[in-house]
């Protein structure tokens, strides 16, 4: 499907028009997937929206999405957020730049404060389209049971909804992002789906590597809590485009969406296989929120202001009603030059993700009755384990990641340990080491290798790399948490995100039995380990005598959670603040517990919820 | 300093003429990836065009090598002339992972202090298209991270790995040492 931003949408907007403006319906902060959900469920009913964006908006032409891409080539240090260049006045955190603390240091020199003591390089991209633009776009559901931790294992907390209720909301996400996936996968632990649903597009193929793991593990057994888990190597679903399933919808099909910035029939369509899905998609393959705020402008209805930092929240003291934004809007990412102006609307919807969200609000100053806003801040954690294939397996291709285990997402040894799930990876070694550029220099300056040995050192080093990812659950804990301090304050004069996080110990047991899991299947694969945790890792934690590197999961949630009422929660079950009757805070800020899947699908279901109610409201 | 230089063209071939040796690619292949003349240019801007003169030189002279054990000797003989020598060494070894990667890695601490001042002497990325067409991808049957996509579904595939001359754990190949051996690549 041709869906092109509209010509022009870039600057149009005129920022006197706006801030004389007292007839929008919404104003939304940020261009993520959830703003954008909003943005056109809003705009296609008839409202008059307002979108606000920190970022610089330079990828809505093909030129500004090429940029990116040479930027990214260009990169000696391909970290994530390579292609995106640095913006003084809407940063974004960059792992590279990451060191260690001494027990009780707070290190200020990056963008978002780190407090310790676990040193988190989780991130997040300030651009127009959000963090969707690198997101790898693995789209798993959360499980039933994900919904009722306290209840069923005495951890974490319960959601106000149930799986049931946020199912019809899972379907219209699926739709919107494009999902690839097959049922007969999908339907596992609980997860169910109406009957004769398929997903728009089928599941993408198992890479080879992951079929070489599959013949070495499939149908074998592990012991966890007294009950034995069968383990198998299962297709993870996927926001990138493949083969459109015919019998979606009833029989009418799915058109898949392209690239939504060039006019080009090549671009866009079916996943190339690129392997380079975090930081960009080349193709537009890989679903971005472009593809959704593309749709929201041609309604004629949605201004959109990039390059415009909302600095504050303003109430009326008395009922607490928002009444406006205040918004800076600069000239270029290198100056601090701006104009500040303030917007108004009927509500106002704030989706700038779970750290600058909650960044915001408590800049702001506001009226915080649960004394919740910042805390609960989750991500999942990742503990990386990695080894050589005793064969050649052909590592470096297909998606990022296309299969991996599922089989310990869910069971009653949640009690006492974190569950996970479990990613291969396609690209090898690469998040843990380097690879392949670390295995060419060694091969190069350490085994003195060149010629004919280095190149047949080249194969037998990357191409039978095997890394498997765990995607460790982490329950919401209140000290875990984003506040801000004047001391720390950006180039226009914002207040930074600081945070404070330690690891829980019921995700550190889960980490502890992750290894010895990987050792297990290493041993079935006969695999060469060669996992190493270094005690110098910014992110290393010791537990219970041993060490490991914990990553950051990019999955940052909880920081305004939904509950019951104002006293255990900052929002309502459709993510209405419970202080301020007119605004919602949106995104994953609002998930109580993230169980091991990947948050987006369900922050977008959410806002699918969330827009209903909007609507209702603004009637 | 050594624009005229690098356009010589027999120093351009000598300067392939390593490379395809070090880099166990034919001189084809490298001219196939349009970045020879970069690549010398960025040696000769890095550590200065008589270095690289004198690289080529000893690299020309190097005996000649014919059957199994003339190839150990003249290996054994690169070791000690070139790729042992504190200062032609760390460049040669640089020039392979040029071909490989793209990019110049900031030569050893030791080299620029007995060798230097290299003020050019960073890590860096030649260009944009330099990285896409590291020869590491080619060498292990896959494509580079973003670019030269092989097509939906080809991750589902056993790879296919390129044959190449002097492999050392597969047989002598057919195929010519100076041609495109990887004809057994998938197809698009
Ligand atoms: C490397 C990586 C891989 C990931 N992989 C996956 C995955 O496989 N599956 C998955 O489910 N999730 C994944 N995620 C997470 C996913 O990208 C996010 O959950 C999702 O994109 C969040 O969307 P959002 O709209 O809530 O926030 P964001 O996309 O972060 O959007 C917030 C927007 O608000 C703007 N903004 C912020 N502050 C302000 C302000 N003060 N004023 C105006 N605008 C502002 C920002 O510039 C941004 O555009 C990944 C993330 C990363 C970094
Ligand atoms: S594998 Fe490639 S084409 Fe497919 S989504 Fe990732 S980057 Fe895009």
């Amino acid at each position: 499907m041709r869906v092109l931003f509209p010509i022009d949408s870039a600057r149009r907007t005129d920022i006197d028009a706006v801030s004389a403006d007292d007839r929008y319906d919404a104003v939304i902060v940020g261009t993520g997937i959830s703003g954008a959900i909003i943005a056109n469920e809003l705009s296609r009913a008839g409202k008059r929206v307002l979108v606000l964006e920190a970022g610089t908006g330079t990828d809505r032409t093909l030129s500004g999405y090429e940029k990116y891409l040479s930027n990214f080539y260009g990169a000696s240090s391909k970290d994530n957020q390579s292609p995106y260049p640095a913006n003084p006045n809407a940063a974004m955190p960059r792992s590279p730049l990451l060191r260690k603390l001494q027990p009780g240091e707070t290190d200020s020199s990056t963008y978002m404060v780190q407090s310790g003591p676990y040193v988190t390089d989780t991130t997040f991209t300030r651009v127009f389209g959000g963090t969707t633009m690198h997101w790898e776009a693995k789209t798993p559901r959360m499980l039933p049971e994900d919904f009722k931790m306290r209840s069923l294992f005495g951890q974490g907390l319960d959601w106000p909804l149930g799986y049931d209720e946020l199912e019809a909301d899972y379907r219209t996400a699926e739709r919107e992002i494009g999902v690839s996936a097959n049922v007969e996968d999908q339907a596992y632990l609980g997860l169910h789906f109406p009957k004769d649903y398929v997903f728009p597009m089928k599941g993408l193929p198992l890479s080879y590597l992951d079929k070489q793991v599959a013949r070495g593990i499939d149908d074998t057994r592990v012991e966890l809590c007294g009950k034995s888990y069968p383990i198998k190597i299962r297709p993870y679903p996927q926001g990138r485009n493949s083969i459109p399933n015919p019998a979606y919808d009833g029989g009418k099909g799915y058109v898949p969406v392209g690239a939504v910035n060039t006019h080009q029939v090549e671009e866009g369509e079916r996943c190339q296989g690129n392997t380079n899905c975090v930081p960009l998609c080349p193709v537009q393959a890989k679903y971005h929120s472009g593809k959704t705020l593309a749709k929201a402008l041609h309604t004629g209805r949605v201004d959109l202001l990039v390059q415009a930092v909302v600095s504050k929240v303003v109430t009326d003291p008395g009922n607490g009603n928002v009444t406006a934004l205040e918004v800076k809007v600069y000239r270029e990412p290198q100056s601090a030059e701006h104009r500040t102006i303030t917007v108004k609307g009927t509500i106002f919807v704030i989706a700038a993700n779970a750290i600058e969200t909650p960044r915001l609000m408590l800049a702001s100053g506001l009226r915080d009755s649960a004394g919740l806003m910042g805390r609960n801040l989750m991500d999942h954690a990742y503990l990386l384990n990695w080894g050589l294939m005793p064969e050649v397996c052909g590592t470096m291709r297909g998606t990022s990641c296309t299969g991996g285990i599922i089989d310990l997402r869910a069971g009653g040894f949640r009690r006492h340990q974190a569950a996970f799930s479990v990613d291969i990876h396609n690209d090898g070694w690469g998040w843990a080491t380097g690879a392949p550029f670390s295995d060419l220099t060694e091969l190069v300056d350490q085994q003195n290798r060149f010629g004919a040995e280095l190149r047949r050192g080249l194969i037998d080093r990357i191409s039978r790399q095997l890394l498997l990812a765990f995607m460790i659950e982490v329950p919401p804990t209140e000290s875990n948490r984003v506040t801000v301090d004047p001391q720390y304050t950006d180039q226009l004069g914002n207040m930074r995100p600081v945070v404070s996080f330690t690891v829980p110990e019921y995700s550190m047991r889960g980490a502890a039995y992750a290894r010895e899991f990987s050792k297990t299947v290493f041993a079935r694969l006969g695999v060469a380990d060669h996992t190493r945790y270094d005690p110098g890792d910014y992110g290393y934690v010791t537990y219970e005598g041993q060490g490991y590197a914990i990553r950051g999961g990019n999955h940052i949630a909880g920081t305004h959670i939904m509950g019951t009422d104002k006293s255990n929660s900052v929002v309502d079950t459709d993510q209405r603040s419970w202080d301020h009757a007119n605004l919602y805070l949106v995104g994953a800020g609002s998930m109580p517990t993230i169980g091991t899947a990947n948050v987006t699908l369900t922050l977008a279901a959410l806002c699918y919820r969330s827009a209903r109610a909007m609507l209702k409201q603004l009637h | 300093m050594s624009a005229a230089k690098t356009g010589d063209a027999s120093r351009l071939d000598q300067f392939l003429a390593f490379s395809a040796e070090v880099t166990a690619f034919g001189v084809v292949e490298l001219q196939g990836t349009g970045q020879a003349e970069a690549y010398l240019q960025t040696v000769d801007d890095v550590v200065g065009a008589a270095l690289v003169d004198e690289l080529l030189v000893l690299h020309a002279k190097a005996p000649r090598a014919t059957g199994n054990e003339g190839r150990a000797a003249r290996g054994a003989h690169l070791r000690r002339t070139i790729f042992g020598d504190g200062k032609l060494g760390p460049v040669a070894r640089n020039i392979v992972k040029l071909w490989y990667s793209g990019v110049w890695y900031e030569l050893p601490g030791a080299w620029t202090e007995t060798y230097g001042p290299a003020p050019q002497d960073v890590t860096f990325v030649v260009s944009p298209s330099s990285y896409v067409e590291g020869l590491l991808w080619t060498a292990i049957g896959a494509h580079p991270a973003g670019a030269k996509a092989p097509g939906y579904g080809s991750w589902a595939a056993p790879p296919r790995i390129p044959r190449f001359a002097d492999d050392p754990v597969s047989p002598p190949s057919a195929e010519p040492v100076d041609g495109t051996v990887d004809a057994e690549r998938v197809p698009a």
